[in-house]
């Protein structure tokens, strides 16, 4: 069993682990930058070690620094959450070769599924069916060579990559040039790599990804599925389990296919295989990530499964606790970012002077931050993942309907709106969730859906608070002596 | 009780109670709590000042209002574009002098780790160019600006 786990990590899955760690009665450790001295997830660690330096790369970057620090304050494990550390095989080996467990699973594995296209040959050889493509190593001119033999719409992407990043989606042959350097200049930014591969775009597709759990025993299960087809500049927003376009006979077929996938790299830990299922069934191997997945909450409501306590279970060498696969319900997630939609979704910062978060039953908030904080372009914009579970699917989006609509944040532009009204969206509701569906819902942008009953009760609060002082401290004379000309002009923002 | 709005002439009449404003059959309750009540049916909200701007969140919507003191006169969108984020300029596709037209991508900057284009709103004459690739600009800051 692990005693001390350092926690490489920052914001909401720091305090997920750390909260974990606590339950699992080990002491969790929390590194952070300077500038997040006093955040969330350095109050829930029984200690807290600032790292030196600026920037990502000197700070959550910083193998060596992260590992020192473990090192010295007397931690058996690391924990790397996801992003940062977590795919990369050279730290998880420098963890190990220092004599450190490494929650997750061996270097080896990550870097098979870590590099698209050593993972594409390991899948196949596993028979496990990927996307017709090509594989690119040389430059730019290889590129234009081979992308006419893929066909379009086709897409880029980044070999080292994953989130986004480097990735474009090609669907003319004049914009080929332009997004192949775009990508290649993105993977290069993001992952120091610029190697892209190219495969066929499966338009009206759904991303579908299994759960895996495996244990030094020679165990490997899957925990169902997360559709996960809901994203924007394939970045996942809604996510939800089960599918509806899954019936038993998929699942254990998929099921099947991840564990195959696991196997075939001897995997150990929480891992994820994402598939693209068509609208005909078929489905092919997209990636493996080798790590917790930021979704994953939506799995632990509907299989009832802690999987940060298994991974922790695991990596400490005992044998993972889940019983037989028993999908229970529906469960939805969604991630509010500091974004405005209204203004193609571009990130917003503020000061987070309100942020009241909906409770009640079957509703779970997982995040790093809390009222007062300051969102900064230092970091990710996800601010929160909200998750409820529900008895049926319909009443899961009523309730993630409900919850929505109580979630106060002041301060801060965020995405809460756009993911309300997405809820309410007919092709939501009916379960029509592709891969492109946002772009095809809204090809011009998005904007409120909002009633001008809406905006003028705004109006009137705006005016009734601005005339009392609402809010804010006032003297014993009370608030009438501090009201303002009754002429006060005030102009409208939107949203 | 009257407020004005500029930006689309928001004008709004508000009849005070004591601590309720009303509103064509709207009422707003003020005190610790804030309540709206429209057709009989109560709705909390939450609402709060940040600089100069409310923000107000009721019925599932998040709103913002921009006092202006009286007198002062808005002075938005003047021809000039600036960043959206903090972030890196990566390419400039004018130079001074050239006629643009709205739509045209005139920056391509780097921000939180994404590529955002900085277009043209209108058409017209690029006037000045302040960045160039490779700077790092904050937010808010004049990229570029645009005349006749």
């Amino acid at each position: 069993m692990l005693k001390r786990t350092l926690v490489a990590n920052r914001g909401e899955i720091a305090c997920r682990i750390l909260r974990a760690c606590r339950e699992a009665g080990i002491e969790g450790v929390a590194i952070h930058a300077a500038n997040d001295a006093g955040t969330l997830f350095t109050e829930l660690a029984d200690f807290a070690v600032e790292l030196t330096g600026e920037g990502l790369s000197e700070t959550y970057l910083n193998q060596e620094q992260i590992l020192q620090i473990a090192i010295d304050n007397g931690c058996d494990s690391i924990h790397p959450g996801f992003g940062f550390l977590s795919e990369r095989a050279d730290f998880a080996q420098a963890v190990m070769d220092a004599g450190l467990i490494w929650v997750g699973p061996s270097p080896e594995a990550i870097t098979k599924m870590g590099d698209k296209m050593t993972a594409r040959i390991t899948m196949k050889q596993a028979g496990v069916p990927v996307i017709p493509g090509e594989e690119v190593s040389g430059g730019l001119e290889e590129v234009l060579e081979v992308a006419p033999s893929v066909g379009y719409p086709l897409l880029l992407k980044a070999t080292a990559g994953g989130g986004g990043k480097g990735m474009r989606a090609v669907h003319r042959q004049e914009d080929l040039e332009s997004e192949a350097k775009a990508a290649m200049r993105e993977a290069l930014n993001a992952f120091g790599d610029d190697r892209i591969y190219i495969e066929r775009l499966l338009t009206g597709s759904r991303h579908i990804e299994i759960q895996v759990l495996a244990d030094k025993y020679g165990r490997t299960i899957h925990l169902g599925e997360r559709e996960c087809s809901i994203q924007r500049r394939h970045q996942k927003v809604f996510e939800e389990s089960p599918s509806v376009a899954l019936d038993s006979e998929l699942r254990e077929a998929m099921g099947e296919a991840a564990c195959a996938a696991a196997m075939a790299v001897d995997y150990e830990g929480a891992g994820t295989v994402e598939f693209l299922v068509t609208p005909t069934g078929e489905f092919f191997f997209l990636e493996m990530n080798t790590r917790i997945q930021v979704e994953h909450p939506v799995t632990e409501m509907v299989a009832g499964v802690d999987l940060v306590r298994e991974q922790l279970r695991i990596a400490g060498g005992e044998a993972m606790s889940c019983g037989p696969l028993n999908m229970r319900g529906h469960a939805i997630e969604v991630r509010l970012y500091a974004e405005d939609p209204a203004n193609n979704f571009l990130p917003a910062i503020g000061e987070l002077k309100r942020f009241i978060a909906p409770t009640g039953p079957g509703v779970r908030l997982d995040t790093g931050v809390r009222q007062g904080d300051s969102v900064t372009p230092d970091y990710d914009p996800m601010l929160a993942k909200l998750i409820v579970w529900a008895p049926s699917r319909t009443e899961a989006l009523q309730r993630m309907g409900r919850a929505l609509d109580e979630f106060v944040v002041l301060g801060c532009t965020t995405n809460v709106r756009f993911l309300r009204e997405l809820c309410n969206h007919p092709d939501v509701i009916d379960g029509w969730t592709t891969t492109d569906m946002i772009e095809r819902l809204w090809p011009d942008g998005w904007s409120p859906d909002m009633d001008s009953v809406v905006s003028d009760a705004g109006l009137l609060i705006a005016a009734a608070c601005e005339s009392t002082n609402h809010g804010r401290i006032t003297t014993s004379m009370g608030g009438d002596a501090a009201m303002p000309s009754l002429f006060s002009t005030i102009n409208r923002r939107l949203p | 009780m009257e407020f004005k709005t500029s930006e689309g002439r928001m004008e709004i009449e508000v009849v005070r109670d004591g601590s309720s404003f009303i509103h064509e059959g709207m009422v707003v309750h003020t005190g610790q709590e804030l309540w709206l009540e429209i057709d009989g049916r109560k709705h909390k909200a939450v609402a709060t000042k940040i600089g100069d701007v409310w923000w107000v969140h009721a019925m599932g919507h998040t709103l913002q209002f921009e006092v202006i003191e009286s007198g002062a006169s808005s002075s938005d969108d003047d021809g000039g574009l600036s960043a959206p984020m903090p972030g890196k300029i990566l390419e400039v596709h004018v130079s001074e002098g050239q006629v643009v037209s709205a739509g045209d991508v005139l920056m391509v900057m780097e921000a939180m780790k994404m590529e955002h284009k900085i277009v043209a709103g209108s058409d017209g004459v690029i006037e000045a160019i302040y960045y160039s690739a490779g700077d790092q600009v904050s937010q808010g800051a004049e990229l570029l600006s645009i005349g006749e």
